[in-house]
């Protein structure tokens, strides 16, 4: 959206969005990369939602339907992992678990990120220092050490049981650590747009007019920042995915409902490059770039079209 | 003026680097499980064998005496002695395995830097030519790859099957060589995989911020001008483009290089490479608090000095920046 | 015009040659009239090359290597000649005389006789006496359990032990004999924590050399050792990060001896060919045991403990062994490989291990019985209520550094949901999970807050030290079951105290009274899943029979292996099998070992780090050079 539409009265902002909104799918649909990444997502978050749907109920020890590491056949397609476990049937639902881990650390991150952004950039003063210090401090924190320290904590907060979107407990905790770790850098991207919006002129007019921070940062810089925050989340995503897949190739994640990171940590404890069973490898992993990849360019493109930088050679 | 600058942003990163290095210690001591538990898994396990051993390790002080003790010795160069490795210095122990890791890290950056700057800057400048169709993607999925992604189908391919390369490690265990150069190329001989793996990592990243860089500059009106005047185009690139594409890029890098030995730790796990990685994990499943607090200490100078010089570099680089 | 974009490329490219270059296979390592080096791969990282301050199997294996233990093991286990070659007890069972074989010199030539035995024992006998450990403590309480009070030389070829103690337990202690002219002056405190930096002096058949920390163990040929000389003029102990890159270097030949593989590498190196795999009966278990906290003390922790009642009840923990297929387990998870689980004797010490009567089998309907019997009924919904009629619901933690952990609570999950009780796994950090399951007694901030566990344990010759963990005192120490019951105490006590035959009957007893109750239900006893290559080393041999060559018991297997070119692998006599004879051990050194390395042989860190020097320069360089053409290009044409 150009500078000129958002100079006009601030009322009907919404029609406006509406007509944007046409616009940019436009410009979307002519991105291959961008629409490749959407469909790359599209694929999974169907995957995602349902898995039960296409595979049947996560594969345990005892429901195990096949042999020990049986290589990719008319029964199993993708093989079976050394319990016996249909590696299709792991795989599909680890999408849902990588999908909804990363989802949650997303929401987490970004919330938080751009509300101490835009807070921190527009207020300044003490308050701007004092959140970038803080913004900093989380930035130094090492995940893994942080991982260990908060998993008994939350724990005991949330007790082992807890469920949330079907995410067992162990996983809430590499939820929490991820946002945690994550926010820093988006607030970082979040202040520096909410200070260039800060300088334009009519946020002084409405200054002028009498309105109170608060009503100024929702009503006048967060639709202008907006852009940079739904570009900012889809790479926040591909992140988070990313990042867990480390966590969980590290050990942290949790058997009992594997994320793509955990199954590619079971091949790797079972021994399995050195075995030449890659068909517990190769799923997981095709599946982690794929994920990331779709939305890296995914955010790319958004980047690109909601954040023009000079020079539009389209 | 440059004087004061550069002193003033000494004191900044030292005041830094001791901020942190108090925030790991007390992060460490956070972590549940205390170190005496966990390596005396002993059958005899007696209260007083684990009050000993606390006492020994100077853990049975109040946390804030602990770290005024630690400060004290630090600064004069002495960084305690394992509590895994039983009596060895720390900076013995973190010694040996901080060279594989600057070698297998500093190579790595090297390579990437050369070839990704190299492809980002071609792609960005020819874009929506070939080299850029492909490269551009190439970059893209590395980038998406965990090294471990990497890494795993490298061993299965190059190691496992077809047997090129070790599997592991980073010499033939224990092997006497018969001159220099043979334990020089059987080094190099294991460090052909994890180097791959690494660098590809790398590349990707490297090579999609040149890329962008190079687009953004290309339309600047400089360029703009130097075109009009009838500059050849390598001219442009090479005396223009490029250098205030590699502004931010350099930043971008420096910044990176300090965390890329944190990032590096499941190369080194797949690879068996003996290097900080492994090292602080291992360190970290024990609480071998002095060695964690000695490599932390090392990383967060690392991250600060690469921030520092990039700010010093981006000042060179960009005589505008310069106070 | 080329483009300079190209040039640059090019000039990249040809570093890049240099780099192609280096792509060949490497030379290797060098070749004729090199040492003979027996290379071992073991999972673990050696904490301390210290006897006193190392708590892992290989540490044990490493200061066996260096040290003679008074008593050594011969070929089943059994006591045999090590620095003493004789010994017997004294007619009225108060102290034990052992000789020690004349002749001996410590590897820097010193002669050695009794005075480093008496020596080697008075640093426990002190630090016992102080009420305090050497080093980790886990080397003097066996001494302590040997009842041995004093320590006497009188003369260079006798030591007397006094200890009243009928059992033989004191021809089982791993007392490392150091020598008194370099120890002698210090005391069991200072010796707990001194570093034993390389190279070490030993009288054993190996001397360590050099420790690179978390890499890998040298050790060197001791030439006057009294034994047997192996083949090898050179051991090297590699610590592997994973049980995968082991089994590969084992594979490629780049090691001759794998510890711990996972079954299914096992399976598949049996068909590798010059590669032997050995499954060793393992002295040692995995378990899941329970949180029996309260029992027997009527205890309870506020905000912790056991989620029930029901798990201080015998009756149930019973009725649970019948939901448990071990076979199943066994099968599936370690492909056959181990044996079921009993009592916490194992089976592989013979002469202790009685099978309890009427084994639990694995029948659901059984447990479900059970369970209603015992007062434990299901609701409507098929939820299995305790006592207090609260549905129960237990939580399983274990650690997460074993995936065979995570398996088996899987399986115990789903078995135990059809006989209605709901199970949480939760996997830990293991460092945490100490942490966790720690009572209020160890740390008062503690809270014990668990239902069942699994873990392993694994043990050492003598049965007591694991069947300890279930007094009632080593609650906060290292009892996990939090089990207090004075009739197992009391029995424990007696058989600590009993000689050989009266203590075979307390333990049966005990044994099966523990099954009854079961505090744990031992899942298996983990077999050692070893493999070595028979191309380069012959006349490997199990101790004991059903064990693995190395990393048994002593370390004297690695004196009989001989060079696999040399024709006659003869299975030699191994240790004389006995007390009391004494072994004419002084063999013909098996080969005539070329024991001049090739000069080489310098510290390797120093070389790595010259040439790693080197390689550095050499890239700073490169990228030097290709950076700084560019910029002189742009100087000569620069017109602006």
């Amino acid at each position: 959206m150009s500078a000129a539409t958002t100079a006009k009265a601030p009322t009907g902002v919404w029609t406006l969005r509406a007509r944007g909104f046409r616009e940019f799918a436009r410009k979307f649909a002519r991105r291959s990369d961008g629409v490749l990444g959407f469909v790359i997502l599209v694929f999974f978050t169907i995957m995602a939602i349902a898995p039960q749907l296409f595979v049947g109920a996560l594969e345990s020890a005892i429901t195990a339907s096949g042999d020990g590491l049986g290589p990719p056949s008319m029964t199993h397609i993708l093989g079976t992992d050394e319990l016996g476990r249909d590696m299709l049937n792991l795989t599909i639902h680890g999408a849902r678990v990588s999908m909804v881990i990363g989802l949650l650390a997303t929401v987490i991150t970004v919330v938080v990120g751009a509300v101490i952004g835009i807070v921190s950039g527009f207020v300044g003063g003490l308050t701007d220092s004092s959140l970038m210090r803080l913004t900093d401090f989380f930035l130094v924190l090492p995940t893994f050490v942080l991982a260990i320290i908060l998993a008994p904590i939350i724990l005991d907060m949330i007790g082992v049981d807890a469920e949330v979107a079907g995410l067992r407990a162990t996983l809430v905790v590499i939820v929490i650590v991820i946002g945690i770790t994550s926010w820093a850098s988006t607030a970082r991207i979040i202040r520096s747009q909410t200070l260039s919006v800060k300088e334009r002129m009519f946020v002084d007019r409405a200054r002028v007019i009498g309105s109170g921070n608060g009503h100024i940062m929702i009503k006048h810089v967060l639709p202008n920042v907006m852009n940079l925050i739904v570009a900012n989340t889809v790479l926040v995503f591909a992140g988070a995915v990313f990042t867990e897949t480390t966590l969980a190739f590290i050990g942290l994640g949790d058997p009992f409902l594997p994320s793509w990171g955990q199954l590619l940590y079971a091949a790797e404890a079972a021994g399995a490059p050195g075995l030449g069973a890659w068909w517990l490898i190769a799923p997981p992993a095709i599946c982690v770039v794929l994920v990331i990849l779709g939305f890296t360019l995914m955010g790319n493109a958004l980047d690109d079209i909601l954040n023009p930088k000079s020079g539009v050679r389209r | 003026m440059g004087g004061t600058y550069l002193l003033r942003r000494l004191v900044q990163a030292t005041l830094t680097i001791l901020g942190i290095v108090v925030l790991n210690f007390f992060l460490f001591r956070m972590m549940p499980g205390s170190p005496e538990r966990i390596l005396l898994r002993n059958p005899h396990l007696t209260q007083a064998t684990v009050d000993a051993a606390r006492a020994r390790w100077g853990l049975d002080e109040p946390v804030p005496v602990q770290l005024v003790k630690y400060l004290a010795a630090t600064a004069q160069g002495d960084l305690g002695y394992s509590f895994q490795y039983r009596g060895q210095p720390v900076g013995e122990v973190i010694g040996n395995r901080m060279w594989p890791t600057i070698i297998l890290v500093g190579i790595a950056e090297v390579i990437a830097i050369i070839f990704g700057l190299a492809l980002g800057a071609y792609s960005g400048w020819k874009r929506g030519g070939n080299v850029d169709k492909v490269g551009n993607g190439v970059s893209l999925v590395l980038y998406s790859m965990p090294y471990f992604v990497i890494g795993m189908p490298l061993i299965i391919i190059f190691a496992a099957e077809l047997g090129w390369f070790p599997t592991s490690g980073m010499l033939t265990p224990g092997a006497t060589y018969a001159s220099p150069m043979d334990q020089l190329l059987d080094f190099l001989h294991h460090l052909v995989l994890p180097l791959l793996t690494v660098s590809l990592g790398l590349i990707g990243g490297y090579s999609i911020l040149m890329r962008s860089a190079i687009i953004e500059t290309r339309t600047e009106d400089y360029v703009t001008t130097a075109k009009a005047k009838g500059l050849s185009e390598n001219r442009i690139v090479r005396h223009h483009a490029f250098p205030n594409a590699l502004l931010p890029t350099v930043t971008i890098i420096a910044i990176n290089l300090g965390y890329v030995v944190a990032g590096v730790l499941t190369a080194e796990i797949i690879f068996n490479w003996p290097g900080l990685g492994t090292l602080t994990y291992q360190a970290l499943s024990v609480r071998d608090f002095p060695v964690l607090q000695g490599v932390f200490l090392i990383l967060s100078i690392a991250v600060v000095m690469a921030n520092l010089g990039a700010d010093l570099l981006y000042g060179v680089l960009d005589p505008r920046v310069r106070t | 015009m080329r483009s300079p974009l190209r040039a640059r490329s090019a000039r990249i490219l040809a570093s890049a040659g240099l780099v192609g270059a280096l792509l060949l296979p490497a030379a290797g390592p060098a070749s004729a009239a090199d040492p003979v080096v027996l290379r071992v791969g073991v999972t673990q990282t050696l904490d301390s090359v210290n006897p006193y301050g190392t708590a892992l199997v290989v540490g044990y294996e490493v200061f066996g290597l260096t040290y003679d233990l008074l008593v050594g093991f011969g070929s089943d286990a059994e006591p045999a000649p090590g620095f003493a070659d004789k010994w017997e007890r004294a007619a009225d069972g108060k102290s034990w005389t052992f000789h020690i074989r004349k002749g001996m010199t410590w590897s820097d030539g010193t002669p050695a006789t009794s005075a480093d035995a008496c020596f080697s024992y008075q640093i426990n006998l002190d630090a016992i006496a102080a009420g305090e450990n050497v080093g980790l403590g886990y080397i003097d309480p066996s001494v302590a359990a040997a009842g041995v009070t004093k320590a006497e030389c009188p003369d260079a070829e006798t030591m007397i032990l006094t200890s009243s103690d009928p059992s033989e337990r004191i021809l089982q202690n791993y007392v490392p004999i150091l020598p008194k002219h370099i120890w002698g002056d210090k005391t069991y405190k200072q010796i707990g924590e001194a570093t034993f930096d390389a190279p070490q002096v030993g009288s054993g058949p190996y001397q360590l050399v050099e420790w690179k920390t978390g890499e890998y163990v040298k050790f060197e040929r001791n030439k006057s050792y009294w034994g047997k000389q192996g083949a090898a003029d050179q051991v090297i102990i590699q610590f592997f990060g994973s049980a995968d890159t082991l089994v590969q270097a084992l594979k490629a030949g780049e090691i001759d001896y794998a510890r711990g593989a996972t079954a299914a590498q096992f399976d598949a190196l049996k068909t590798e060919p010059n590669i032997v795999t050995v499954a060793g009966e393992a002295n040692g278990w995995t378990q899941l045991g329970f949180n029996t906290y309260g029992t027997g003390t009527g205890k309870t922790i506020p905000k912790g403990g056991p989620s029930t009642k029901a798990l201080q009840d015998a009756a149930f923990r019973d009725a649970l062994g019948y939901a448990i297929d071990k076979d199943e387990l066994l099968k599936r998870i370690h492909l056959g490989y181990g044996v079921v689980g009993t009592t916490p004797v194992p089976p592989v010490l013979s002469q202790f291990h009685t099978d309890p009567n009427d084994i639990r089998t694995f029948d659901l309907a059984v447990a479900d019985q059970k369970l209603t019997a015992a007062g434990y009924v299901k609701d409507a919904s098929g939820a299995r209520l305790d006592k207090e009629g609260k549905a129960i619901s237990l939580t399983l933690v274990f650690p997460n550094d074993d995936d065979t952990y995570a398996k088996a609570a899987q399986f115990i999950q789903g078995w135990f949901k059809e006989i209605g009780i709901k199970v949480t796994p939760v996997p830990y950090e293991s460092g945490a999970l100490v942490d966790v399951m720690l009572p209020p007694e160890a740390d008062p901030t503690k809270t014990a807050d668990y239902d069942m566990f699994i873990w392993g344990w694994s043990g050492s010759p003598d049965p007591s030290i694991l069947l300890e963990i279930f007094t009632c005192a080593a609650i906060g120490g290292s009892s996990d079951s939090l089990y207090c019951d004075t009739k197992y105490d009391d029995m424990y006590a007696k058989q600590n105290t009993l000689g050989v035959t009266e203590r075979k009957v307390v333990l049966d007893e005990l044994q099966q009274y523990w099954y009854d109750q079961a505090p744990y239900h031992i899942l298996y006893y983990d077999a050692n899943l070893h493999a070595y290559r028979t191309d380069k080393f012959a006349g490997w041999q199990n101790q004991p029979k059903s064990g693995t060559p190395l990393f048994a018991y002593g370390t004297e297997n690695y004196t009989l292996l001989t060079l696999a070119s040399e024709a006659s692998p003869s299975p030699e006599a191994s240790a004389a099998p006995s007390a009391g004879s004494s072994a004419g051990s002084s063999a013909a050194p098996a080969t005539p070992a070329p024991t001049g390395s090739g000069g080489g042989s310098s510290t390797s860190s120093d070389n790595t780090l010259l040439l790693v020097g080197v390689v550095v320069v050499v890239a700073v360089v490169v990228v030097g050079l290709v950076l700084s053409r560019r910029r002189r290009g742009s100087a000569e044409e620069d017109d602006e």
